[in-house]
């Protein structure tokens, strides 16, 4: 599938504002326009790269989910390796601090065409994602944001290889961005012909990082990646040399992400004058029923006619008064809710696998909601329980947040995630505090409602909030359920020991009441073991003990002998 | 092993051990053939206690427990009860006489055990005495028979004097030689056996001191009596004592104690039974038994009936009930057997004067006016309250 790379005035519409914002703390007097790489470079916490911490963090994610977005949404297997390593070089010439840092990040995902890594590289607001798709990356920032920053910090420039499936080449770009000009500026090019059959992308970027500090973010990062993408093969080094290997663990993938058309509820009049401009129908019916989704012929006519614009005119020819009450009836209009066929859940099968691996849980279940919509956005949302076994007993639920596959670190009380599972009472469902409970909440959409461009919280939608709500206590109820017979479990234990432990008084008294006055003996140890046995037979057989699901049925008799092993009679 | 036993001693050994042993068969079957045990036990409580008005008792209702091995709170009485069960049975055997004490430490074992987590854990079979003495009161009701019928000792309270022998151990005791001591009733009263009686009623004093006087005034032998206290709250030997003489010999029994609520439970102890204990009534209270006083119209008179005291004399003598005094009243009021016309009038004099006296008022009037006019001419004239 060849892809478009653009730029769009949506992803610019995205900033504008925040650009105003940036210009009005500067002078008042003198007036002058910036270019958006400027404004990023100048307000680049915007973007999560506010001190060294966060933006070697931040470095690494932008990396990765490119990677990702080059893999699986592409259904190719990831092999993804991740290194970073102390810069010898920059440190001889800079001095000892040891912050300096070269980041690389391999993958073998479609490649990027020769003629756009340029751009894609160097060029702010230039992306391949600007379509109504589920992928990682969408604002068409990320990794531009990252090789501002290495520059800035480190003045070296991105290095990036790559070469396409279907390509006999491997292409070599070594580029700066021009911050004024908002351009990339290529220093180094090269081209090999392919040995092999690799294909992918290597992007390397030097930057000024706080590795002691990052540290446990950037692994925590990683690891959260790899719960949800247990279908990846991931390498991590650190520049200390440890090194940390997830294998694949199942070749099951997600079916990749489509692009999908407009929906009627989710336009806006700027986006409806694109929409006209570039498309070729001749009518207003053809256009709604050609560019929108969930929108026919039939329903396209009533409504026209409904609100009085006549289906067979030129769409060009429509004046502002008729596009913007267009625009807004379509608003409230019952279209039918958005296809949700493109979107692309990671599954219930999958979320198991991964929280299995990484938190060797005695109980896991999760739920893909069915798709919903939000303002003519289509989402769905995925819930993971895992509970007990390797997980550490904490006060509050682990919660592992994730939009489109990206795990969410930060700013995790803004998030309505963190809203929903904190306000879940769960005594109900038998949990009590501290309590060994991982919470993992997946929100896949075509436009995830996020707080900042720095992509890390959520905004509460009331839509996504009550979809989360139920499908947690959906699978939280399983999770009761299991509790409850896992209770039962320790009644019926905490049963069998409370009795038994009295089986060698009850028999020895049993053995000196059984002889008759007339002919009476004291009992020999033979008659107690008689005694002994029986009532181990007799409390195992009556005392139940429920079999708790993935636990190892106990068998009662073993409970009872070991109960008693150690009682011995004077 | 004890010292060799006599005949009698021997046979009620015989008959408690065969009936324990009978009892417990049943849990025995249960365990060899895998069904649950369980033991059913008549209620010991409150609510369980029922007057017999035909036996004049107090007896123990229809209720039971059951009380299961497999039942997480009954377990460990189960077994307690075995134990206990197992020790008696053993001592009975073996010709011991073992007191509550001694069935306390026999009993007291720790339990290691093993918890859920594999830990070591430690139980004690019983940990303080009140415990096993509740499981003894269990294993009474359970088979029946009395802890004097299983030769179990315990703290003799109760004494005798008067004119008649008995056999205790193989020896023959005149109770009438007694010097200025007394033959302090053994606790187990059914090993006694009765041999001469020249004595025409018994006198039961609830007070020690009054016992020596009358004693040392030789009442018992001026008035062929016999002389019997159980020095305030009689235990339970003094009870089947007093009972056998009563049923076995047709003796009267009269009973003297303070005028007061409290005298009157002791009475009503010795004749219904006490109402905790009821299991013990069937054999150890005895209806006939008569309240010969102090009682109320013996202080106040009553229509043609003189007072034995002066208006000076109660004046000096009455003490003011207190309001404990008055709330056990009341409580006794409710029983059926303080609801004959004489007791009623007892008690309603009481809660109208408020007034309580001590038997040793009268005797502070002279001794003899107590041995030889208050007590004889109460019998003589049948003035007991009944
Ligand atoms: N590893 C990669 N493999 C293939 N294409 C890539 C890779 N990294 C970046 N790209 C291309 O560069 C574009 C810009 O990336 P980025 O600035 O991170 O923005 P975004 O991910 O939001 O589109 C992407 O849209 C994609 O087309
Ligand atoms: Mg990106």
């Amino acid at each position: 599938m060849p892809r478009r790379h653009r730029e769009t005035a949506t992803a610019k519409a995205v900033v504008a504002e925040a650009q105003q914002r940036g210009r009005r703390q500067r002078s008042k007097e003198t007036y002058r326009e910036i270019s958006v790489a400027e404004f990023f470079a100048k307000n680049r916490e915007l973007a999560g790269f506010s001190n060294p911490t966060r933006a070697l963090y931040q470095t690494v994610r932008e990396l990765v989910e490119n990677a990702l977005d080059a893999t699986d949404t592409h259904s190719i297997l990831p092999v993804i390796s991740i290194r970073i390593a102390y810069d010898d070089e920059l440190e001889a010439k800079y001095g000892n601090p040891r912050k300096w840092f070269r980041i690389t990040v391999e993958d073998n995902g479609i490649g990027v065409p020769p003629t756009v890594i340029a751009n894609a590289f160097g060029r702010v607001l230039f992306s391949s994602k600007y379509v109504i798709r589920q992928t990682r990356g969408m604002y068409g920032l990320g990794v531009k944001a990252a090789v501002l920053y290495g520059q800035m910090t480190a003045g070296r420039p991105v290095e990036v290889v790559s070469s396409m499936q279907e390509s006999d080449y491997v292409y070599l770009r070594r580029l700066y961005i021009d911050v004024s000009k908002n351009e990339p500026k290529i220093v180094e090019k090269g081209q090999w012909r392919k040995k092999g059959r690799w294909h992918g992308t290597r992007v390397t970027i030097t930057l000024e990082g706080d590795w002691p500090r990052a540290r446990s973010r950037i692994i925590e990062y990683i690891k959260r990646t790899a719960v949800i993408a247990p279908y990846a093969e991931i390498y991590f080094e650190t520049p200390d040399g440890e090194i940390y290997v997830f294998p694949r663990l199942t070749s099951k993938m997600p079916a990749p992400p489509k692009e999908a058309k407009p929906h009627p509820h989710g336009i806006d009049l700027d986006q409806m004058k694109m929409l006209i401009k570039r498309s070729n129908a001749r009518t207003l019916l053809q256009l709604l029923s050609n560019e929108l989704q969930s929108v026919g012929t039939i329903m396209a006519r009533k409504f026209l006619e409904e609100i009085g614009l006549d289906p067979n005119m030129n769409p060009k020819k429509l004046d502002n008064d008729s596009l913007v009450k267009l625009v807004d009836s379509m608003k409230s209009y019952r279209f039918r809710a958005p296809k949700s066929d493109h979107l692309s859940p990671i599954g219930e099968e999958l979320i198991k696998i991964g929280l299995k691996r990484m938190f060797k849980p005695e109980w896991v279940d999760a739920l893909t909601r069915p798709p919903r919509a939000y303002q003519g956005h289509s989402f769905i949302v995925e819930v993971g329980i895992a509970y007990g076994g390797g997980i550490e007993a904490r006060n509050e639920p682990l919660l592992l947040r994730y939009a489109n596959k990206i795990p969410l670190l930060y700013e995790e009380r803004e998030d309505v995630t963190y809203k929903v599972v904190s306000g879940i009472n769960w005594k109900i469902y038998r949990v009590d505090f501290p309590a060994p409970l991982v919470v993992l909440v997946h929100i896949a959409s075509t436009k995830i409602p996020y707080k900042g461009v720095g992509k890390e919280s959520i905004s509460e939608v009331p839509e996504i909030e009550s979809e989360i709500r139920i499908a947690v206590q959906h699978v939280a109820r399983k999770l009761r359920v299991y509790l409850g017979k896992k209770a039962r479990e320790a009644e019926a234990r905490r049963k069998i020991i409370t009795i038994s432990k009295y089986i060698p008084e009850i028999a020895r008294s049993l053995a000196i009441l059984s002889k008759p006055p007339t002919k009476w003996n004291q009992p020999s140890e033979k008659d107690e073991k008689i005694l002994v046995d029986a009532l181990i037979r007799l409390v195992s057989r009556n005392v139940e003990v429920p079999k708790v699901p993935g636990l190892e049925q106990s068998d009662p008799e073993k409970i009872v002998r070991s109960v008693i092993e150690n009682i011995k009679l004077e | 092993m004890a010292a060799p036993v006599d005949k009698v001693d021997l046979q009620a050994r015989k008959r408690a051990a065969k009936i324990i042993h009978e009892k417990f068969k049943g849990v025995l079957k249960d365990v060899l053939s895998g069904k649950p045990p369980r033991l059913i036990i008549p209620k010991r409580t409150l609510a369980n206690t029922r007057f017999d008005p035909e036996k004049g008792i107090l007896v123990m209702g229809e209720d039971v427990i059951e009380r299961e091995l497999l039942n997480m709170g009954e377990a460990r009485r189960f077994m307690q009860t075995l134990l206990m069960a197992s020790i008696i049975y053993q001592a009975l055997i073996e010709n011991e006489y073992p007191t509550i004490r001694d069935l306390y430490y026999r009993g007291k074992h720790t339990i290691v055990y093993r918890d859920l987590r594999g830990r070591l854990r430690e139980e004690n079979t019983w940990d303080e005495q009140s415990e096993s003495d509740a499981v003894i009161r269990d294993v009474e009701v359970f088979t029946g028979l009395l802890r004097e019928d299983m030769l179990i000792l315990s703290k003799e309270k109760g004494k005798v004097v008067g004119r008649m022998k008995i056999r205790s151990g193989g020896d023959v005791i005149d109770l009438s030689k007694m010097g200025h001591g007394a033959y302090a009733i053994e606790s187990t009263p059914d090993l006694i056996e009765f041999l001469e009686v020249d004595a025409e009623f018994v006198l039961v004093v609830e007070k020690d001191a009054v016992f020596q006087q009358l004693h040392r005034a030789k009442f018992w032998d001026k008035y062929k009596a016999i002389l019997v206290t159980g020095a305030g709250q009689p235990d339970r030997a003094t009870r089947r004592f007093v009972r056998r003489l009563n049923e076995e010999l047709g003796l009267p029994i009269y009973i003297l104690t303070d005028s007061d609520p409290y005298g009157w439970y002791i009475y009503s102890v010795f004749k219904v039974g006490s109402i905790q204990l009821s299991y013990e009534s069937e054999r150890l209270a005895t209806p006939k038994a008569r309240f010969l006083g102090v009682s109320m119209t013996d202080i106040f008179g009553y229509r043609s009936k003189k007072p034995y005291l002066s208006e000076r004399e109660r004046r000096n003598f009455i003490i003011k009930a207190k309001d404990v005094d008055i709330r056990r009243a009341r409580e006794l009021m409710k029983y059926s057997w303080f609801q004959t016309p004489k007791w009623r009038r007892e008690l309603r004099i009481f809660l109208q004067r408020k007034a309580k006296l001590e038997i040793e008022a009268l005797a502070s009037k002279g001794l003899r006016f107590l041995a030889e006019k208050y007590i004889p001419e109460k019998i003589e004239t049948g003035d007991w309250t009944e």
